[in-house]
């Protein structure tokens, strides 16, 4: 299968190691990966701070980059949300996969030769989870679901915890992340509280954004919890 | 006025009492989820009320005008309000008329936004809010921080306190009980003395001419039942079809605001009493607008129940003062703007779309996308702060561009050691994250 | 030009959209007595009333609303009570005053007849409206200091249902 490997610009620059382990992990699983190398951004930095209008090029670098494909496959629940609600083109809407998603509804693997064996608190990143139904919502009365959880459970030796609020927001929120910095801290140090009572080793989840934002604050808190994108443990040895 | 992320840092300063108060609303949303999980057909139904108000806004005109007529026939006069202005100059009529000089008012949020207490103030009449929470910061001259729970910043030390300088209950205490049974005695005077008793409306029922009112304590009844003059007031788009849609409703609200099977008292106006006076104003006051927007029609389906406060992380950590409007929390983001673009531009910032708002949503408004489209209304309106145009425009146009994508984004690494300083707004609380000397393309290009 | 006319003129039709009919609830089987407990009531036998409420007030049409003040304990008859939420539906003609559920200390209900929930409720509804009725599910409560539920806001302080089967 030919898949078009859609990096962040954020990963691209600050947590390459993300998408190494996207590329590693697709390719292990037998795709065909291509990396467009001009790719830039999605937009959701501009529209999200409403500046929608102002995403014409951004969208057209993007079009250019991966119209070709059927498959684009990104490790940001996030991003792929933004493209998928607000992409001007119908074909990059209808191909935009986040990994996870892409591993469970359209590979459907069932077996990982992963190793992980370490105590792991799952966040669930919102636009995952609400945008793009990666797992069942606390708020709605349906059956429950991880699709995160269950990739988890193909790794061996993971052990993977939930904090006590399990889909509370962690206040990245996009440029919500300065503009409303103290509300902003105050919900990831609200979230890494709930992870250190589980005491757990590492943070996980599948949006980098959010594990920057509460690897900051672990970081600045002198914490030894480590955060790692889902991809990572998914492709650890 | 404070935007809504400076009066957030003032209240998070307070630390404990910011965790009293999102454990104190989060214990409110696991309520709400309990009683919703109880029912099957909770989302079904949820899909049913958003159906039943799409049916009345895309008819409101008609439902308007039948409700009118029902109501006229039951002998109930209804007033028309184009603005909070002529709200405020219909009810001081009624009131003047009857020569009163203090009245009972029980919650409503019309009310609050028309400023109905300061305008009846500058004519010479008290309003005595008996909702407790209400009466409570009418006390200490607030506005309610919430619609539901107005009172819910506060402590009860600090209720006791109030009380003891408005009730002269014994200074330090600060029992629940014994503050509740103080107000009950002390509005009692107020129920029992008033000849007018104005009261909001929660359903206006187009069949039958009647409106509902729901209350836990019984303060809209005590008002209304005792008053030879009752006034109600209501926004235009409280007004549904037929009695029989009220089961919906009324099994939606208390769940999804209290977590509660129903209100304790759910009172449906007919008909005046025998020799009473009964009045009901409609208002405007933007509603029209707003409707004419297929962005925004949505957020008229607003039944009140403060779920999205309660599910709000952002609510819950910053109060209701910090949204500086009546209506708070992630709905207020979403009506505010319509009423005042300018003083409300901050308001769909003060969230971060995470999309718990839509999911709480009993008549399933799209809050979160509704705060999305503000954004843009907002900024296209020429409403961004001082900096924020530019600063998207360069970003805007270095994301558009690979090649200045690459070197803008190597020169960020090699120089983002000069972000680790105060005027960061990352770095106050959080540390930067490492740059790495190689990008994923520059790995890639290698490999 | 009025408000009214202004007001109707501003508000365009907009894409007709179908009401939905009336909701079919999930036929659940629920516990009118749990329920009420719930929303704080007590149930009590006829037996048993008359040994704690030995001195309670009937309905009575010379009470007006000042003189309710006065009344300790009022006994009025509900039309029915919902299983789902034990609300009981009241109305008018069988109360002294509308305020008399509201300012009395203490309130007793007779009810005769229980339906399942809101939508059976409201079914009971279709005949002719009283001037006045309300859904009334427990005593007056509040919780507005500090999310504690104090019982006795403003209205009756305690509600008592006799079942009459």
């Amino acid at each position: 299968m030919r898949v078009a490997l859609f990096v962040p610009c954020y990963i691209d620059q600050f947590y390459p190691q993300v998408a190494v382990a996207s590329l590693e992990l697709l390719e292990k699983l037998g795709c065909e990966v291509v990396v467009p190398t001009d790719q830039t951004c999605c937009g959701q930095p501009m529209a999200n701070s409403g500046f929608a209008s102002s995403t014409v090029g951004c969208d057209a670098n993007f079009t250019h980059n991966f119209e070709g494909f059927d498959y684009i496959v990104g490790p940001s629940g996030s991003c792929v949300l933004h493209l998928k609600e607000h992409h001007p083109s119908e074909k990059i809407r209808n191909s935009v996969y986040e990994i996870c998603e892409f591993l469970t509804d359209v590979l459907r693997i069932t077996t990982l030769s992963a190793k992980f064996p370490h105590r792991v608190g799952l966040h669930q990143s919102c636009h995952g989870q609400r945008g793009l139904h990666l797992s069942s919502m606390s708020e709605r009365n349906e059956k429950p679901f991880s699709k995160l959880q269950d990739l988890l459970s193909l790794v061996n030796g993971v052990e993977v915890v939930m904090p006590a609020r399990e889909d509370e927001c962690c206040g990245f929120g996009g440029t919500f992340c300065v503009t409303e910095e103290a509300v902003s801290v105050k919900m990831g140090q609200d979230r890494i509280k709930e992870h250190d009572a589980n005491d757990v080793e590492y943070i996980t989840g599948a949006d980098t954004s959010c594990l920057m934002h509460m690897e900051g604050i672990l970081r600045r808190q002198g914490s030894k919890v480590q955060v790692k994108h889902i991809v990572e443990i998914l492709n650890h040895a | 006025m404070l935007s809504h992320s400076e009066a957030s840092e003032n209240f998070i300063a307070d630390a404990e009492r910011t965790d009293w108060h999102d454990e104190t609303l989060w214990f409110v949303r696991a309520k709400r989820d309990k009683a919703s999980k109880v029912l099957p057909e909770w989302e079904a139904m949820r899909e049913h009320a958003s159906q039943i108000k799409d049916h009345t806004l895309a008819n409101l005109g008609e439902y308007l005008q039948a409700f009118e007529s029902k109501a006229i026939a039951n002998g109930i006069h209804v007033h028309w309000a184009a603005d909070a202005a002529e709200h405020n100059a219909i009810v001081h009529g009624i009131i003047a008329a009857q020569g009163s000089k203090t009245i009972v008012k029980s919650k409503s949020m019309l009310t609050e936004e028309c400023h109905l207490n300061d305008y009846l103030a500058s004519k010479g009449i008290e309003v005595v809010d008996t909702d407790l929470g209400e009466r409570i910061v009418q006390f200490r001259n607030e506005a309610p921080s919430h619609i539901v729970l107005p009172a819910i910043h506060l402590k009860k030390e600090d209720v006791g306190e109030t009380f003891h300088q408005h009730l002269g209950t014994p200074k330090g205490n600060k029992d629940p009980q014994f503050l509740t049974e103080a107000a009950r005695q002390h509005l009692r005077g107020h129920f029992l003395a008033s000849e007018v008793a104005i009261t909001g409306v929660n359903f206006a029922v187009a069949e039958t001419g009647e409106f509902v009112v729901c209350t836990n304590e019984g303060n809209a009844d005590m008002g209304a039942h005792l008053a030879k003059v009752h006034i109600a007031c209501t926004g235009i788009e409280k007004i549904i079809p037929k009695r029989a849609d009220l089961a919906v409703f009324l099994r939606l609200l208390a769940r999804s605001a209290t977590g509660q099977l129903i209100t304790t008292y759910s009172s449906h106006f007919h008909k005046p009493r025998e020799g009473q006076e009964m009045h009901i104003v409609l208002l405007d006051n933007g509603r029209t607008r707003q409707l004419a927007d297929p962005k925004y029609k949505n957020s008229l389906k607003c039944i009140r129940c403060a779920a999205c406060f309660n599910t709000c992380p952002v609510y819950r950590r910053s109060g209701g003062h910090s949204y500086h409007q009546p209506v708070a929390g992630p709905i207020g983001s979403i009506l505010a703007p319509n009423i005042d673009k300018k003083a409300n531009a901050d308001l769909p910032f003060a969230s971060t779309l995470c999309g718990s708002c839509s999911n709480v949503c009993p008549v399933k408004i799209n809050i979160h996308e509704q705060l999305w489209f503000w954004r843009q209304d907002l900024m296209e309106a020429g409403l961004a702060p001082a900096g924020k145009t530019i600063g998207m425009k360069l970003m805007a146009f270095t994301l558009a561009n690979p090649v200045i994508y690459r070197v803008g984004g190597s020169l960020l690494r090699r120089f983002s050691h000069l972000l680790n300083t105060r005027l960061n707004p990352w770095y106050k609380q959080r540390e930067m994250p490492v740059a790495p000397k190689e990008s994923f393309q520059e790995w890639y290009k290698k490999r | 030009m009025s408000a009214r006319d202004q007001i109707l003129r501003k508000i365009e039709p907009l894409e007709p959209v179908n009401h939905p009919g009336d909701f079919k609830g999930a036929s659940i089987d629920f516990d009118f007595r749990a329920s009420l407990e719930v929303v704080g009531a007590r149930i009590m036998t006829k037996e048993e009333l008359e040994i704690v409420f030995p001195g309670r007030r009937r309905y009575d049409k010379t009470l007006d609303g000042l003189s309710l003040a006065e009344v300790e304990v009022l006994e009025i008859d509900g039309e029915f009570v919902v299983a789902e939420n034990g609300a009981i539906w009241l109305t008018e003609e069988a109360m002294p005053h509308r305020v008399a559920p509201f300012i009395c200390q203490h309130l007793v209900i007779n009810v005769k007849k229980i339906v399942p929930n809101m939508h059976a409720a409201y079914e009971e509804l279709k005949k002719p409206n009283s001037s006045f009725g309300l859904f009334l599910a427990g005593p007056s409560k509040t919780a507005d200091i500090e999310q504690s539920l104090v019982i006795g806001a403003h209205g009756a302080r305690s509600l008592t249902v006799v079942i009459h089967p």
